[in-house]
Parts: C-alpha cells; structure tokens; sequence
C-alpha cells in the first residue's frame, strides 16, 4: 500500500507530517500545474467542479509514481465534496487506475470511528497513543502554517520586491517541512519574525503607513490553492493591499475533522452567528463561512471583499446572490471571480488592479465607489 | 389570507401536501400560471448567470405572482433520513429574496430527516406568522400528509403527473378525494391494463397494434421532466415514439436497493433517487435505452448523470443524455431524440451484433 492525497495549498505539509509520524509509506503527488488539470479535465465531465478535476489528476500523477490508495476528506453533504471519494475511485478505476480511496471522516460525527480510519491507515504497528500524538502534532503544524501565511498576508505589501518575498516565502516552507518537533516549529516561527523584522526596518522609510485592507472570502479550495485563484493573495498583496483570508486550513480541519472540538487559528464558528441575519441555514461547502466573513470584514473595515469560486460551485453561488444585499448594507465594495480551466491569469490581474484602483479612488472620493461598484459587478 | 406559490422546483413533487395544509387551514394558495415566454425571460434576466436553469424559472414565476399577500417559500432540507437537497434549494429563500424585494415571504424548515416530530415542530413555529392555533397547525399538518399520500398512490395507480396535480390545483377537487378513494372517473385515454410486467405505467399510451414502440426510461429531475415550456414537451415528444418510463414509476426499495452499486450511498434525496431508477432501468432487460434530461448548472447531475451513464456502459444500454439550457431550440432537440431513437431501431434489428455496438451518446451536450 502507497498512499496519496490531493493537493490543497499548502495542506500538503501537514499531511506529510501526519504520515511520516505514522510510517506510512507514501507518495506527495507533484504540485498542481497545468498538466495536472489537463489529465483531471480529460477525466471528467465538464460540469464537475475544478477541485475534483485536480483531485484526479493529482492521483494519476502519484499512480506514476507507485500510489495505489488515496486519502481524502469526506462528508454527508450536502454538497459535492462529500461525493467526491466515490466518483474519484469509479473514475480512476475505469481510466485503468485502480486506487483504493481512505476516506478521512468522522463517520456519524463520532472521533472515535474517525481513529479508527486513521488506525486502518497506520496498521497494527502504531499504538493508539501514537497515533493520537502524530494526529496531534500534524494539527499544532496546521497552526503553524497558518501564522506562517498570514505573517506574510501583512508583510508583503510593505516590502517593495516581490522576488525577495517570494524567496522568503519558498524558504520558509522548506524549513517548515523539515520541522518535525514542536521545537523545530517554534524556530521556523521565531526565524521568520526576526527576519521580517530586519527586512522592514530595511524600508521603514518608503513604507505606505496605511495599506488598503482587502478579505478574500469563498470556497475553500480556491482560496488556499493558489494555482487555481491565480495568485489572488500573491497579487493583491504586489498591488500594496493587506490580505486577510475567511478560512484558513486549521479553523477548516478543527470544525471538519475534529467536530469543533479545536478551533484552528481562525475559528469558524463566530461566522454562523453572524451570517444568520442573510443566510439562516447551513447549505453545504462554506457559504456561511462566506457570508459570515464578509459581515465580519465589513464591520472591522476592511475596505473591500474579494469572493473566490469555481464555476458551477453550489454553495458560493448561493453566496453570490446575497452578498450584495451585504454590500448594499455596508457599503463596501464586493467583487465575485469565477475560476474555470480556461482562467487565464491576466483576465484575472486585471480584475484586481482594477479592484484596488477603485478602492484607492474611493478614499478621497466616496461617490466613486457607488459607481465603481456597479461597474465592477458588471451584470 | 392569499398566499402565492411558485410553480416551480418544489411545486413539482411536493405542491399536495401544502394544498391541503393551507386548504385546511382556510388560507388560499395561488400557483403562479405554467412556464411561459415571460416567465422564462423574466428569471433569465433577474437570476444570476451562474446558477441552474430551474432556479432561474423559479425566480421567473416568484416575479410573476402578484396580487397576493405573500409568497409562501419554504426551506426544504431534507425529505428524508440520511440525505439533504441541494445546497442551492437549501440557500432558498434568502438566495432569491432580491428578484421580489416588495413581497412579504412566509418561510419555515422542512427537514424530514430529523422525522415527522421536527417538521411539526417547525410548523407550529410557523403559526404566529399565519395567525393559526396549535391545533389548527396540527390538523394541517395531518391534510397536507394525507393529500401527499393521495398524491403518491395516483401516480403509482398510473395516474399522469397532469391529471394527478389537476386535482390538488383545484379546490373542488380534493373534496371528491376526500376519502382517498380516487373517486374520480378514470381518464378515458388509460388502459386498465397499465400495470404490466410489474410496472406501473406513467400514462404510456399502450397501444393494441402491433406496431412494437421501444421503451425507454426518461430519468431527471421532476422539475424538469414535467416542465413542458422548458423541455419543449419532451414527454409527449416521446410518447409518441415510444412507451415512456420515469423515475417516479420505481418504487422506493429497488431504488434503495440500487444504492449498494454504490460504495457511498448517495446523500441528496433527489439524486439518489433519479440513480436508484436509472440505474433500475439500466438492468432491466425490457428497458431498450434510457435518456438523461439534465440541464444548465446541475451540480447533483454532474454527478448522476456520470455515474448512471457508467452504469449504461458497463451494461451496453444506449444512454442519450440532454442538456436543456436557455439557448436550447426545438429542432435540435427533435433531431436528437430522432437519432436516439432510430439507434434503438438499428439495435434492434440487429440483436446478435449487440457486444460490438457502441455507439454512446453520454456526454453532456447541448442540443442547440
Ligand atoms: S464547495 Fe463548490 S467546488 Fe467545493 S465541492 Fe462543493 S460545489 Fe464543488
Ligand atoms: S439539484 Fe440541480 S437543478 Fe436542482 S436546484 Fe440543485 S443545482 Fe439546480
């Protein structure tokens, strides 16, 4: 048995620690790239949503590399993730690709039957108590990584070259993969701090004293893959905008693996309550979360909301249509960006620098923003 | 009181049992009128670009009721255990409250799920809003279950989808159904004879002649197989070719029994059963083909329809899937089925070659 798993981001950090704690023997497929999504797209029926036509392709690339059973989170719906472990499995196996699929949930909600699919996963050969502590540490290293992005969601506008915050970003996951103590995971932290530090006393002098603040809201897996939105936090940040995120993989992991018993570094729960007012119920995939974060955004001021979604997703077009009424309500401009495969990244570019330009103007000119906004929503 | 009622997505399964509710209660329901041009062009200009041609009819017909007090607009969660709707009928209504911002909207969950106890809890919740006593609620409660269950044993008896609904649509009707005897006099166009090789007939016109019509099975959504504006009266089309079966003809035990294909039972009510009869009729050596009505932005059919038209292949049953969108016009539809049905012809007459016919059609395509 050679295990796999699909890409989400950075995610894959944290499922090789979890892994390697347990001795499992297992492959990281090769990071999304357009030949991924061209085997997934070959794979699929066009209606699917992108995230499983990656998944597919993430698996054929790991079954070249000796994979034959596949890891991934599940659910009872109502959306379609939940569906995606045996529409995956159907399709890999008439396409010649016989994976066996794992799925990683808690069956009836119950964590006990969650430890078991782990147990099935690990083998005999770990204890119980092994495999609560690796379980354990993979989950400490989600929070981790979740500093480590949002470190940088404030570093990068400040710092006029993009390369050398790219270098340091590379850099610093590199040191993270290597950190497989919660010591290493201290030192990888208080690194970066003191590097970021020096670098920004580096340009103290030309630093905007107060950048735009942009929220990226939406489906989960666009906004933490960043192959497929293109870049988007990468980019606002280029254009000088501090970016916050709705979701981030430890609130996501803590409501959906752990039931909410770990909250994750940007806890999920506080978005139900305050979506209530626009959506009274939960309908699957994060559209609550959406909602929920837009209010939340708009209320601290953030001075624009950015909403990422797949094409076809269920849940965020049911987000789509309410949040204008939450720009209506407060005033603050919201722009939708629909990703397919056929995105191309300076469709995408453009939408934002245009985005940014608007709410750069709507600082000194609050009538622009009405006008602006309805340009922008372009329906 | 004057509540208007969509005739849309929910109507198409689910509009008996609040007739009788709100029949029992004294409130009068208002359908909006059958799909038409406006109605269709006001959803495809209101509604989001994004989301699914049955969402966008519906906002179509919530902006052609007027003259009412409100529109009732529930939030249906789940019709039953283990399986939920679609996160797009659960995002309803507050994800359409923009196409209508000057009506007042009655709303309430519906989650049959949690079992009988939780949706009359949710119903007396709902009396303030009506001005209703809990036990009026109540007696509701027990009309709206027994005009969903008359509804459920006419169509089982053969009964059209027309005929059937005609009956909860006007008030006069349901009083002769009073007693669930059906009553009524049988449409002179049904055979007694419907129930044949053990199945029920959706109003197939059996013909005596010799003439052999293929079968097939339409599967797809109710709100789409019996939207005739939208699917430009595909099942009459069909009718006349051909004996027609649909999803509501298999009865619930070999649709759950169909689920063990499966190694994850399918979680929305709606997919699971449209999966469970295809995939019936896939096995079904009477069934010559099945077609697939999907339409624009589906996400369950994504799905279903991906893993019925595997299950057409493996079992070598021709498969014609039809994708209706806003764009989708009349001849192409027509050439199509004509296609379709002229394979199932050839096939026919030529039995012996079976295993090296392949001709598929099951991929998802517009007809335009
Ligand atoms: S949230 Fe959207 S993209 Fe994700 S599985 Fe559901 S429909 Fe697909
Ligand atoms: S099941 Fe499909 S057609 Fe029905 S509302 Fe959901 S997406 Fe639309």
């Amino acid at each position: 048995m050679k295990v796999t798993f699909p890409h989400m981001g950075n995610t894959w950090i944290v499922i090789q620690a979890l892994l390697e704690n347990l001795s499992v023997d297992y492959v990281v497929p090769p990071l999304n790239s357009k030949e991924t999504l061209t085997i997934g797209t070959q794979l699929s029926p066009e209606s699917f949503c992108l995230p499983l036509k990656l998944n597919l392709g993430n698996f054929v690339q790991a079954a070249a590399l000796g994979a034959d059973t596949a890891l991934i989170t599940g659910g009872v719906g109502p959306c379609r993730f939940g569906y995606y472990g045996e529409m995956e499995r159907q399709i890999l196996q008439e396409a010649g690709y016989p994976f066996d699929v794992i799925t990683l949930e808690p069956p009836d909600g119950s964590l006990i039957g969650l430890a078991e699919r782990i147990r099935k996963l690990a083998g005999e050969k770990n204890t119980w108590n092994r495999i609560v502590k690796a379980m354990l540490f993979a989950y400490r290293k989600s929070l981790v990584l979740d500093q480590i992005e949002d470190l940088f969601h404030g570093f990068r506008p400040r710092i006029q070259s993009p390369t050398q915050v790219d270098r340091l970003y590379e850099e610093t996951k590199r040191r993270l993969v290597q950190a497989m103590t919660d010591q290493g995971l201290k030192d990888v932290l208080n690194w970066l701090k003191d590097v970021m530090q020096q670098s920004l006393a580096d340009y103290v002098d030309c630093m905007e004293e107060n950048p735009l603040r942009i929220a990226v809201v939406g489906e989960i897996y666009t906004i933490l893959e960043p192959f497929i939105s293109m870049d988007v936090e990468k980019e606002l940040g280029n254009l000088g905008a501090v970016v916050d995120r709705s979701i981030y993989l430890s609130g996501w992991v803590g409501e959906h693996v752990f039931r909410g018993l770990v909250q994750g570094y940007r806890p999920l729960r506080p978005y139900y309550t305050l979506a209530k007012p626009y959506l009274n119920h939960f309908v699957g995939g994060h559209a609550r979360e959406t909602i929920g974060a837009t209010v939340k955004y708009a209320q601290e001021g953030y001075e624009g909301i950015v909403q990422l979604l797949p094409l076809g997703c269920m849940p965020e077009i049911v987000a789509s249509a309410i949040l204008p009424k939450i720009q209506e309500d407060y005033g603050i401009p919201i722009m939708t960006l629909t990703v397919d495969e056929h995105t191309g990244r300076a469709g995408i570019q453009t939408r934002l620098e245009a985005f940014v330009d608007l709410l750069e103007r709507s600082r000194h000119n609050l009538t622009a923003i009405n006008e602006g906004v309805l340009e922008l929503a372009g329906r | 009181m004057r509540l208007g009622f969509p005739r849309a997505l929910m109507y198409y399964e689910y509009y008996p049992f609040w007739a009788g509710f709100f029949y029992k209660l004294g409130i009068e329901l208002v359908t909006s009128p059958s799909t038409n041009r406006e109605i269709m062009e006001m959803g495809l200009k209101k509604a989001a670009d994004e989301t699914c041609l049955p969402v966008k009819i519906l906002v179509g017909h919530l902006m052609a009721l007027r003259d009412v007090e409100g529109i009732f607009l529930p939030r249906l969660v789940s019709m039953e255990e283990n399986t939920y709707l679609c996160p797009k009928i659960l995002g309803l209504p507050e994800s359409v409250l923009y196409a209508i911002p000057e009506q007042e909207i009655y709303t309430l969950d519906v989650n049959w799920r949690e079992g009988k106890r939780e949706v009359l809890k949710s119903l007396l919740a709902f009396r303030t809003r009506i001005g209703r006593t809990k036990s009026q609620i109540r007696e509701g409660f027990a009309e709206a279950q027994r005009w969903q269950k008359a509804y459920r044993r006419m169509r089982n008896a053969g009964w059209s989808f027309e005929e059937s609904m005609e009956c909860f649509e006007t008030l006069a009707e349901p009083l002769k159904l009073k007693d669930l005897g059906f009553s009524r006099e049988r449409s002179h166009r049904q055979k007694t004879a419907d129930f044949e090789d053990g199945w029920l007939l959706d109003q197939g016109d059996i013909t005596d002649s010799l003439e052999k019509k293929p079968r097939i099975a339409l599967v797809g959504h109710s709100y789409l197989t019996y939207e005739s504006y939208a699917n430009m009266n595909l099942v009459q089309r069909l009718r006349e070719k051909a004996q027609v079966l649909v999803v509501e003809n298999v009865e619930a035990t070999p649709i759950e029994l169909q689920q063990s294909h499966l190694q994850k039972k399918i979680f929305w009510s709606h997919a699971k059963k449209i999966y469970g009869a295809g995939s019936y009729y896939v096995e079904d050596p009477e069934i010559d083909g099945l077609i697939y009505l999907s339409c624009f932005g589906c996400g369950t059919d994504s799905m279903t329809n991906d893993l019925l038209a595997r299950r057409a292949r493996q079992n070598q049953k021709p498969y014609l899937v039809l994708t209706l969108d806003e764009h989708t016009g009349e001849a192409g539809l027509v050439t199509r089925i004509e296609a379709f049905l002229d394979m199932l012809e050839r096939r026919d007459d030529y039995e012996s070659n079976l295993s090296s016919y392949g001709e598929h059609m099951d991929r998802h395509s517009s007809f335009t």
